[in-house]
């Protein structure tokens, strides 16, 4: 037999013992390296890094950071507020929130906050610094404009006017 | 004789002894039950009758394969299982979880979108230039509706195709088989005249969805164009946009994956349509296992063109005694040849000799993948079925 054909004899039976090793060492390997290669899945969808949480006597509102769209993204620069936990929130919920940080209230995001976790949720949003746009009535139009609940949380993402 | 007859392929290789396939099948039933007899499995009742079930399944359609030395037909019944249980399986399991198939935003907002393997082409620009995955998913293990994350995801898909290269088309998609099974369904093909150009339709959608994909940042594929969609989950249509996404879902399906399989028994969605296909077609230049036709033998007759279901051998391609490289090794060809000139074959070796040791070579790894990947997933639709209707 030639060395050519012993060469590819010895790669298909590697082949064959890759196959063993696949649920018990390279599927692992190969998982745990994926996710060592820094990856962050688009702020679009997660809402971008948490910056600061602001503390009220029953819940807190975390402020994230402003997420802008890369390129032709069809979505505005939002910011996302996350109140949680939801069964400590009152019925409606009015806040005025300092978005971003400057200790000047930056706008005043009021809804409802119904038992039934799958009633729908609609908030609106007063601007009170032009940064900000105002919403009324808003539901879950879009990701850069929405009420949501996830789990146990109710976001809100907000979008800027001016960014 | 007339037993013999029916299992022998048409290429007329003596079928092996039962002793000797039962040997050559041992290797696959250790592996099936190695694969199966997961301690999870033993609290679900429904799972472990399932299990059972498909292992016994996979074991025997590898005895037939041993003994027939026929592979495309035994390989179908696996994988039209496959493509059945797996839409079972899932819809299920997304409506116990949520309700709907509809997918709503918060649950993509969740980072628990299910991820199949068909959107990784389209991630790898964005992540390469912004280390951003486009997809509405978790990464790391523990994340995603099933728990298993992006991460998981691509670790499986990058193993088993390191194994078997463009083989996952044949041995592990979980969508394939629902073409296959629509493909098998009429004797013979109503619409046999096919502009070969066709062939180049993935590496068109390819393109186009890698690059909008970039230019969009969101998967596109998934978005608008995703046959699959229809059985698996859609968007929510919270708009007129998400209803004419899930326009767009349905009319793929019934054109590629139902009414032009049952009209050219072809896999028409893999052939003219699939962007990950032609993603994995790369993958057969770096696999140790390949298709080749002795010329010496072929006449040629062109049966293995007419037999291959995604048009990937052509005059010229047989003539040069290859496949094209969208070649997915699903064993037609091999199957359908009456000389036995086309055969599977190590890259590096005569094409001519011992090809029933590469095709034990190659259904070893593949079937392995098959049973490991396929077979439970198969076991879930199954598990899913039992605990439904029995």
């Amino acid at each position: 037999m030639k060395l050519r054909a012993k060469l590819a004899y010895t790669a298909a039976g590697m082949t064959v013992f890759a196959a063993l090793l696949v649920p018990f060492l390279l599927m692992g390997l190969f998982t745990n390296g994926f996710a060592a290669l820094g990856l962050h899945v688009d702020e679009m969808y997660s809402g971008g890094p948490k910056v600061r949480t602001v503390q009220t006597s029953a819940y807190s509102i975390d402020i994230h950071r402003p997420v802008f769209p890369h390129m032709l993204q069809s979505e505005r620069p939002f910011v996302q507020l996350d109140w949680r936990p939801v069964s400590a929130l009152p019925s409606h919920v009015s806040d005025l929130v300092d978005v971003d940080g400057n200790g000047q209230p930056d706008i005043r995001v009021s809804f409802d906050v119904p038992s039934d976790a799958k009633t729908p949720l609609r908030v609106n949003v007063e601007a009170l610094n032009p940064r900000y746009e105002a919403m009324r009535n808003v539901g879950k139009e879009k990701f850069s404009r929405l009420i949501v609940r996830v789990d146990d949380v109710i976001l809100v993402r907000v979008p800027l006017a001016h960014p | 004789m007339a037993t013999e007859a029916r299992i022998l392929k048409p290429g007329g290789t003596a079928p092996r002894t039962i002793g000797r396939s039962l040997l050559l099948t041992l290797p696959i039933a250790l592996w099936s039950l190695l694969m199966f007899a997961n301690p999870q499995r033993h609290s679900n009742r429904s799972l472990q009758i399932a299990s059972l079930i498909t292992a016994v399944f996979m074991i025997a359609l590898f005895f037939m394969m041993m003994r027939t030395t026929s592979t495309y037909r035994w390989r179908r019944w696996f994988f039209v299982a496959l493509g059945i249980l797996f839409p079972v399986g899932f819809i299920h399991t997304v409506i116990m979880m949520r309700g709907t198939m509809g997918i709503p935003i918060e649950e993509m907002i969740a980072g628990r979108t299910p991820f199949c393997y068909l959107p990784i082409p389209l991630l790898i620009l964005p992540a390469a230039f912004t280390k951003t995955l486009v997809f509405p998913g978790s990464i790391l293990p523990g994340g995603g509706m099933s728990g298993a994350g992006m991460a998981a995801m691509a670790g499986l898909w990058l193993a088993i195709t390191l194994v078997i290269g463009k083989g996952w088309c044949s041995y592990a998609c979980f969508f394939g088989g629902i073409e296959e099974g629509m493909a098998s369904v009429p004797a013979r093909a109503k619409l046999r005249k096919i502009d070969p150009r066709w062939r180049y339709g993935p590496w068109a959608v390819l393109l186009a969805m890698v690059l909008l994909s970039l230019a969009l940042f969101e998967p596109a594929y998934c978005l608008w164009l995703c046959p699959f969609k229809a059985v698996s989950e859609y968007v929510a249509a919270r708009s007129t946009v998400g209803m004419v996404q899930n326009g767009i879902f349905a009319v793929l399906f019934a054109g590629l994956v139902i009414a032009l399989p049952l009209l050219t028994k072809k896999r028409t969605q893999c052939a003219f349509f699939c962007p990950f296909g032609a993603f994995q077609s790369i993958f057969n230049k770096t696999s140790v296992f390949d298709v080749k036709i002795d010329r010496a033998r072929c006449s040629p007759c062109v049966l293995c063109k007419t037999a291959c279901p995604t048009f990937s051998l052509t005059d010229e391609s047989i003539a040069r005694g290859e496949t094209l490289m969208s070649c997915m090794k699903c064993g037609a060809c091999v199957d359908a040849c009456v000389k036995n000139a086309i055969v599977w074959h190590i890259k590096g070796t005569e094409v001519a000799c011992k090809p029933e040791r590469a095709r034990l070579m190659f259904l070893y790894a593949a079937w392995g993948m098959a049973v490991m990947f396929g077979g439970s997933i198969i076991a879930e639709g199954l598990a899913t079925i039992l605990h439904v209707f029995v």
